[in-house]
């Protein structure tokens, strides 16, 4: 698996989805319960086999750190999925894990949640690539 | 002798200060594609915030509309299903680049009953669901008949189109109020901006060990 050289062609390949819900502010009455997998789920791209495994997970304020992390290393040594969605505030919990992942497929992309905006200084592909513009990079050359 | 000698390494110097040139024009040319992959990534990821941000407002506008149990994770359907929108992944040749992985998505594939999907590519994605020109409502008799079937064509991709939107939204009810349809569709061109964030990223990391290597 770690050592293959090339990514064979997928057919039908799925869309993983690691993403927070919030939950509702009983003190608030406001429906924040604002679902980046739900919408996205309206989209099409939910898919549950016959062992009820689906190829998303839902972090709530009950998700430990180390379900995050057996999420993510599920999707992404799954051979039928090429793009993981994470929300970049989930990515945070488990950035080492993240910014360790190297395949190209499947790619992970970090995404924004409702009240997380994307910053990139945390991005996993962008942190990878900032090398070029650094102090350190540009003094070698 | 000594001047054939003397022109033989010329012509040589010449040789390697232009292969040289060549390369450095190679350099140049992979580094301007990492440059624009970039560009492109964080382009598309601020095009992405804004379009979750709709979704998002929408999801919101049709949770007040229908009630806040209508609209949650807890309705999510668990029965085995298959996506609808699934993703085919191609290693394509880029010129000074190499092998680059693609990624193509299929919206709202179709699973008839000989098991094979219909697939109805990003492509034409912005028209599907909407006639794709003033011509399909024209009814009347016309002399042009090569044009009809594919009109029949594209109407039957429509009407299939609709149809695994509806199923997609009938967890929810069977009436559902239009904010979660516009959700809905938000949220779809939001995946379609995901797709071309993720072939960007792909470029970008390729160019990045081209450049990486040197």
């Amino acid at each position: 698996m770690a050592g293959r050289a090339s990514i064979p062609a997928r057919n039908s390949a799925l869309i993983a989805m690691i993403a927070d819900e919030l939950c509702p502010s009983v003190s608030y009455f406001v429906s924040c319960v604002l679902d980046t997998v739900v919408g996205f789920l309206m989209a099409g791209v939910g898919n549950v086999d016959i062992r009820r495994k689906t190829n998303y997970r839902i972090v709530d304020s009950k998700t430990t750190v180390r379900q995050i992390e057996d999420a993510f290393k599920e999707f992404s040594s799954r051979d039928d999925i090429a793009i993981i969605l994470i929300s970049q505030y989930v990515a945070n919990m488990i950035r080492f894990l993240v910014d360790s992942y190297n395949k190209p497929v499947p790619a992970i992309l970090e995404i924004p949640s409702k009240d997380h905006p994307y910053d990139p200084a945390h991005d996993s592909v962008l942190s990878r690539v900032k090398y070029l513009f650094s102090a350190e990079s540009v003094s070698q050359r | 002798m000594a001047g054939a000698e003397e022109i033989e390494i010329c012509e040589g110097g010449e040789e390697s200060i232009e292969a040289e040139a060549k390369t450095e024009r190679g350099d140049e040319k992979v580094l301007l594609q990492f440059l624009d992959s970039l560009d492109g990534y964080l382009t598309l990821m601020d095009s992405l915030n804004s379009k979750l941000r709709e979704g998002w407002f929408d999801l919101a506008s049709a949770r007040h509309s229908m009630g806040t149990l209508r609209i949650n994770t807890t309705l999510l359907d668990l029965k085995d299903h298959s996506a609808s929108s699934t993703l085919q992944v191609t290693d394509q040749e880029v010129e000074s680049l190499g092998s680059v992985h693609c990624f193509a998505l299929s919206k709202w594939a179709s699973k008839g009953g000989s098991g094979k999907g219909k697939d109805f590519s990003t492509v034409a994605d912005s028209e599907m669901g909407s006639p794709r020109s003033p011509q399909l409502r024209h009814r009347g008799v016309s002399g042009e008949k090569p044009s009809d079937k594919g009109e029949t064509t594209v109407l039957a991709a429509d009407e299939e189109i609709k149809k695994e939107r509806a199923k997609s939204l009938s967890v929810f009810g069977g009436l559902v109020s239009p904010k979660l349809r516009g959700a809905q569709l938000s949220f779809e061109t939001a995946l379609e901006t995901l797709v071309e964030i993720a072939n960007t990223r792909s470029s970008m990391l390729t160019a990045f060990e081209r450049i990486s290597k040197k």
